[in-house]
């Protein structure tokens, strides 16, 4: 039925178009009826985007190869599993993606605001609608996911390295992430179209602002580990453009969430939160453009991929806009309050703010250089590795310490008296840290050891901080220890959440310094009986091991792991080939040791005919806190989101109070 | 106070910039000419890879990814070898010229196209 | 072919019954006029903001002047100008009432 989808995207344009127009004229004239119908069409738009997306979802699950896209991205062969995560594994696909979750937040957003912020709703629906137009032309006119041939026998299946279940995952979150960041950006534009200078769209768009900035997180952790396991060199982030394509916005939306506190307690940075909105909402388009134009390997593959100009069109035209929108209420946004002093909780969350901004930034220059140089030069210029881990630690190192400083510093203006006292105890546990580590001989690398520093000062912090409002807590209600410790975090739960996550960037710390400063390799050709010596391990290549799988032959060397002299079981790596795809895959072994967190991870890099093989080992110690990490991070954002029935009849009162809801 | 970080953040950026200089060039084959100087080279996989990559090392040749040149060379790899790689590939090796083959670092193969999840411009429409 | 283009033509439909609905539903409005805050009560809803942000300070003050991470003499420097602009804010906002009424903390 690809008429069907067909129709339903250009239904879904129709809405869409319909909205931007009667919303901005109904906001305008104050045309109530006018508001409601460009509403439902944003509503509406959904729900023909859904209808679109069943379509193509059944053309992959029941193998219609007369869809193009179903015939290049599945085939007969492949699991139902991935014949769905197909959905996403292709550029129209994607986009239709995309679409989906845009048409699905902006129907939710319109739906659970419309009554208590009608005035600024008007406005946000055809921003909300602008967007969704872009997306909607895309998959019909240029990018078609409904594309039709005659079908043939068989599809060309899907990239092995993708039919893994990480990838079921991975993408759908970024993409909820990079989607998520529309509706802020949306209220914010809506609040300035209206002259609204209340904190109305921050209140809204708050829980959207941590979801889709969860959802960002934990994809791009997922995303990592799927490196790690799947793509096999030994390591899980590689400031690959794409990976950047995500981390970028996810840093601006780290600051745009520390920010946005300010502007809450204190009433400042109005128009930098505005401008952090943009740049988030700009970078997560960024982001899309980056992974689907093509303009990563080069740009003349860009000038021939068929969306990348109208991306690249598209995030000049939003990013001129909102910028100059801005501007022109530059007068509507001057605070009163001013910093009243460089050492507050206000300084250290602009620290915070300057030190995200500047490592995105520096990360985008390193993403756009080589494509800059070939434009201006005609040949590209790569930065390595080097670059960005130079700027992580130039920039990640003061993060760390900010988030073990910021807690414990007053608001408006801390003594310096009061502050020696708070910081006694976590100023003492670092030092101790640092000498123990530094006995221990983690000298070996000094990043390493500072970083190690930083993180016991933060866990030190963030413990003391549960512990004396426990204490308070329970000096202030009686009650048990555990009773006191959980009314603190119930009634305070953004604070507490976000004393979580804090933990959690402290564990990934941790487990990048320990897997990437502190770890071994050892490689070699082993013949059957051979063995390999890495750290305190000691691997015996035992056998070779063949077997049919689904849709792959699995070849595996088993390897005898000892420990300390002690045996602690084996390990298998090896190759897949995939039949249909006619791929080869690297498929490693990972030993994980579950107490210390160390992981012994081994490479088969090389099967030859005689049956020795090639072996390339690493022991990564702590690397598992990274995936421990996510974890707690999806913890902390949790306690962060859940609803605090106090706080919103709080709100409530506010706006209904003040006439902001008034009721027809 | 703003202008006071940014000025600061410019400052590490230009020390940086002058200690590790602007990156390595990335070029295809027909660019090389000779040149010495340690690049990054992107090319097309033209003749079936013969060697051991773990012994005396993995020969091939590349021409230019687009633009109909013909220029050959041919490259010298040792180490690690992605699953994509074999003849008809898009790759990017680092290394430099000497004696007239292209001498590459340990490990520095990537597979251009297909290597991450989907990063390649459609084709197939 | 003809089964999706009816099923299209059907969705084509409903959409346009969906978004004609606020127009169905009332084909003569009264008032068509939407709504919104006049300059009298866009006034108030910032000094209600303001009211609560001076308020979460406070709030948050004597938090942390009870766990202990502010001493007793930094809390009676910083507690006086924030109980003044807490009271500023609920005079501004309700000038008939009397005086602000005790703030209410809890930790």
């Amino acid at each position: 039925m690809p008429e069907l989808g067909r129709a339903a995207l250009v239904v879904t344009l129709g809405l869409a178009l319909y909205a931007v127009v009667a919303g901005a004229y109904a906001a305008r004239n104050r045309r109530r009826r006018l508001a409601l119908s460009a509403q439902n069409a944003l509503i509406g738009a959904f729900g023909s985007t859904l209808v679109a997306s069943v379509v193509l979802l059944a053309a992959l699950v029941r193998n219609d190869f007369s869809f193009v896209y179903a015939a290049a991205h599945t085939s007969r062969e492949l699991p139902t599993g991935y014949t769905i995560s197909a959905f996403w594994g292709g550029q129209e696909g994607s986009l239709l993606l995309w679409l989906l979750i845009l048409t699905g937040y902006a129907a939710l957003a319109v739906l659970l605001n419309r009554r208590s912020s009608r005035d600024l709703v008007a406005w946000v629906v055809p921003v909300l609608a602008g967007v969704a137009v872009f997306f909607s032309f895309l998959v019909v006119a240029v990018a078609s996911p409904f594309a039709t041939q005659v079908a043939p026998l068989d599809g060309r299946g899907l990239n092995p390295s993708l039919q893994n279940p990480y990838m079921m995952a991975h993408p759908p979150l970024l993409y909820l992430g990079y989607v998520g960041l529309t509706v802020p950006f949306a209220f914010a534009m809506g609040a300035l179209l209206a002259r609204r200078t209340d904190e109305r769209w921050i209140v809204s768009t708050r829980r959207w602002t941590l979801v889709a900035w969860t959802a960002l997180g934990v994809g791009q952790l997922l995303g990592a580990h799927w490196a790690y396991e799947e793509v096999g060199w030994g390591g899980y982030y590689a400031w690959d453009p794409v990976e950047n394509a995500a981390l970028m916005p996810w840093l601006a939306a780290t600051a745009f969430l520390h920010s946005v506190m300010i502007q809450e307690k204190r009433g400042m940075l109005k128009v930098w939160n505005v401008l952090l909105v943009i740049l988030a909402f700009g970078l997560s388009l960024f982001g899309t453009f980056l992974t689907r134009s093509g303009i990563v390997s080069s740009i003349h593959s860009f000038t021939q991929s068929s969306i990348g100009p109208w991306f690249l069109a598209f995030i000049c035209l939003v990013v001129a806009g909102s910028l100059g929108l801005l501007f022109s209420r530059l007068p509507l946004l001057r605070t009163r309050s001013r910093l009243e002093s460089l050492v507050s909780r206000e300084a250290t969350f602009l620290y915070n703010n300057l030190l995200l901004v500047a490592l995105t930034l520096t990360i985008l220059w390193g993403v756009a250089y080589p494509i800059l140089h070939e434009a201006v030069y005609g040949e590209q210029r790569v930065v390595g590795q080097g670059y960005y881990n130079f700027f992580l630690r130039v920039f990640g190192l003061p993060l760390l310490l900010l988030m073990g400083i910021g807690p414990l510093v007053a608001w408006r203006r801390a003594s310096l008296r009061g502050l020696a006292a708070t910081f006694a105890w976590p100023f003492g546990v670092a030092l101790a840290a640092g000498l123990v580590l530094l006995a221990l001989g983690a000298g070996s690398s000094i990043p390493g050891l500072i970083a190690y520093t930083f993180s016991a000062f933060v866990l030190a912090s963030i413990a003391l901080e549960f512990v004396r409002g426990t204490r308070a807590r329970r000096a202030l209600a009686g009650g048990t220890w555990p009773r006191a410790f959980s009314e603190l975090v119930g009634r305070n739960r953004r604070r507490y959440g976000g004393y979580v996550v804090h933990a959690a960037i402290v564990l990934l710390a941790i487990g990048v310094a320990g897997s990437s400063a502190y770890d071994t390799v050892r490689e070699g050709q082993l013949a059957r009986g051979g063995s390999l010596e890495v750290g305190d391990y000691r691997l015996t290549y035992v056998r070779l091991d063949e077997r049919p799988a689904a849709n792959a032959t699995e070849v595996r060397a088993v390897l005898d792991v000892e420990r300390g002299g002690s045996s602690v079981g084996t390990v298998e790596a090896g190759k897949n080939a995939y039949t249909a795809e006619q791929q080869v895959s690297n498929e490693v072994g990972i030993r994980s040791d579950l107490v210390t967190g160390e992981d012994l991870f081994v490479i088969a890099e090389q099967v030859n005919p005689d049956g020795t093989v090639y072996l390339r080992v690493f022991v990564k110690p702590l690397v598992n806190l990274i995936w421990l990490a996510g974890v707690v991070f999806l913890l902390g954002s949790l306690i962060a989101l859940w609803p605090d029935a106090r706080e919103q009849r709080r709100l409530a009162l506010r706006y209904s109070r003040a006439g902001a809801t008034a009721e027809p | 106070m703003i202008a006071l970080s940014v000025a600061a953040a410019l400052a590490v950026f230009l020390l940086y910039a002058s200690i590790a200089g602007g990156g390595t060039p990335m070029i295809q084959p027909s660019e090389l000419n000779g040149r010495a100087s340690a690049v990054t080279l992107a090319g097309h996989v033209v003749t079936q890879p013969r060697g051991d990559s773990y012994g005396q090392g993995l020969r091939f040749e590349l021409r230019d990814i687009k633009g109909g040149k013909t220029e050959r060379v041919t490259v010298l790899y040792t180490g690690s070898v992605p699953d994509l790689f074999r003849k008809g590939r898009d790759i990017v090796v680092d290394g430099r010229l000497q004696n007239g083959v292209f001498v590459a670092e340990r490990d520095s193969l990537i597979t251009k196209c297909p290597s991450k999840y989907a990063d390649h411009p459609s084709t197939s429409s | 072919m003809t089964a999706a283009l009816v099923l299209g033509a059907l969705l084509a439909a409903a959409c346009v019954v969906l978004v004609a609905l606020p127009y169905l539903r009332e084909p003569a409005a009264s008032d068509d006029v939407l709504e919104e805050p006049g300059e009298l009560e866009r006034r108030q809803l910032e000094l209600a903001e303001e009211r609560d942000r001076a308020l979460a300070a406070l709030k948050e003050l004597e938090h942390d002047h009870r766990a202990g991470k502010i001493s007793d003499a930094d809390y009676r420097q910083l507690v006086g100008p924030l109980r003044r602009e807490a009271a500023e804010a609920l005079r501004a906002l309700e000038p008939r009432a009397q005086a602000p009424a005790r703030v209410r903390s809890d930790v």
